[in-house]
């Protein structure tokens, strides 16, 4: 007898979002005030740790809060130590960046988190205004609404909703501009005027056949007259 | 010849809509990218599109033989390379 059972495959890509992104802090009581009590973000798992090894690693506490889709932003509160680099420089408790840093390099490094409508954005937008980290900025981007603020430990947080769904030409855009990318950035001189002199060759040549496919795949099934 | 891509979605409407307007601006269709093709010169008016800055500094998807010599808060204008 044979057996039935017929295998899938598993998918080719298998991983399900952020399990945790960590960032030190050295105001843990701010920390706490800003992520559980203003967003009211659950605590959701800590560890309490004596430190140990070679290097002589501080004791810590690892702490985690829900950022909602079981997804969590994590913390290391290590006791005893003190800020590295200059702390009147622009950055935040990981890390202080050069004096003349553009602050559109600062904030470049920074964690979105995702909300379903535009009722959602604004009761976190409100929930910060009434707290001691106000909304710096809401802006409207293409395709996205989002709110920011820095928490007590300078990182940038974003919160941001879909203004609507992705669509499919979107993502063949999205695959000629890396295709793109990848072609001029390792040459000279790489810049936006290289960037969509290459995405143009790309479009003659793939964009086509791409809508092609895409009608061939959307077409109805043959009804069957009887 | 002046040329340009802009991808269709729904925020680049009034891009495409103010370059169909202009008779010296042909449009047509390359999958799902709109040509822009002119002998001379093509330039779009930022008011005339509606489109909020985001927007308007993202829309232009791909040069042939083209090269931007303006794109700012007033207009973007495109010559031939």
């Amino acid at each position: 007898m044979t057996d039935e059972l017929e295998i899938v495959p598993k998918a080719d890509h298998r991983v399900m979002g952020v399990d945790h992104a960590a960032f030190p802090t050295f105001d843990p009581a701010g920390t706490v005030r800003f992520y559980r009590d203003v967003l009211r973000f659950p605590v959701v798992h800590s560890i309490c740790a004596a430190g140990w090894g070679p290097d002589k690693h501080p004791d810590f506490i690892h702490f985690f809060f829900d950022i909602g889709n079981d997804d969590r932003i994590a913390f290391f509160y290590y006791f005893g130590l003190k800020p590295y680099g200059d702390q009147t420089a622009p950055g935040d408790s990981w890390a202080r960046l050069d004096h003349d840093t553009p602050q559109f390099f600062t904030n470049s490094r920074h964690l979105a988190i995702h909300v379903v409508d535009e009722e959602d954005l604004l009761e976190y937008r409100k929930r910060l205004d009434d707290s001691e980290w106000p909304v710096e900025m809401q802006v409207m981007h293409e395709t996205i609404e989002s709110i920011y603020t820095h928490d007590p430990n300078g990182y940038m947080i974003e919160i941001t909703r879909a203004l609507r769904p992705v669509t499919p030409q979107e993502d063949l855009d999205a695959a000629i501009t890396i295709d793109a990318l990848i072609d001029i950035a390792e040459g000279e001189d790489p810049s936006m005027d290289k960037l969509l002199e290459r995405k143009a060759q790309l479009i003659v040549e793939r964009a086509e056949a791409w809508e092609r496919a895409q009608q061939h795949e959307l077409a109805p099934e043959p009804v069957l007259v009887p | 010849m002046t040329r340009l891509y802009v991808l269709e979605v729904p925020e680049n409407e009034g891009f495409v809509e103010v370059a169909a307007a202009d008779p010296v601006i042909t449009v047509d269709k390359v999958g799902p990218y709109f040509r822009l093709s002119a002998d001379d010169d093509i330039v779009i008016d930022r008011r005339a599109t509606g489109a909020r800055h985001a927007v308007w500094y993202s829309a232009v998807a791909g040069l042939e033989n083209s090269v931007i010599t303006q794109q700012d808060k007033n207009a973007l204008r495109v010559q031939r390379r």
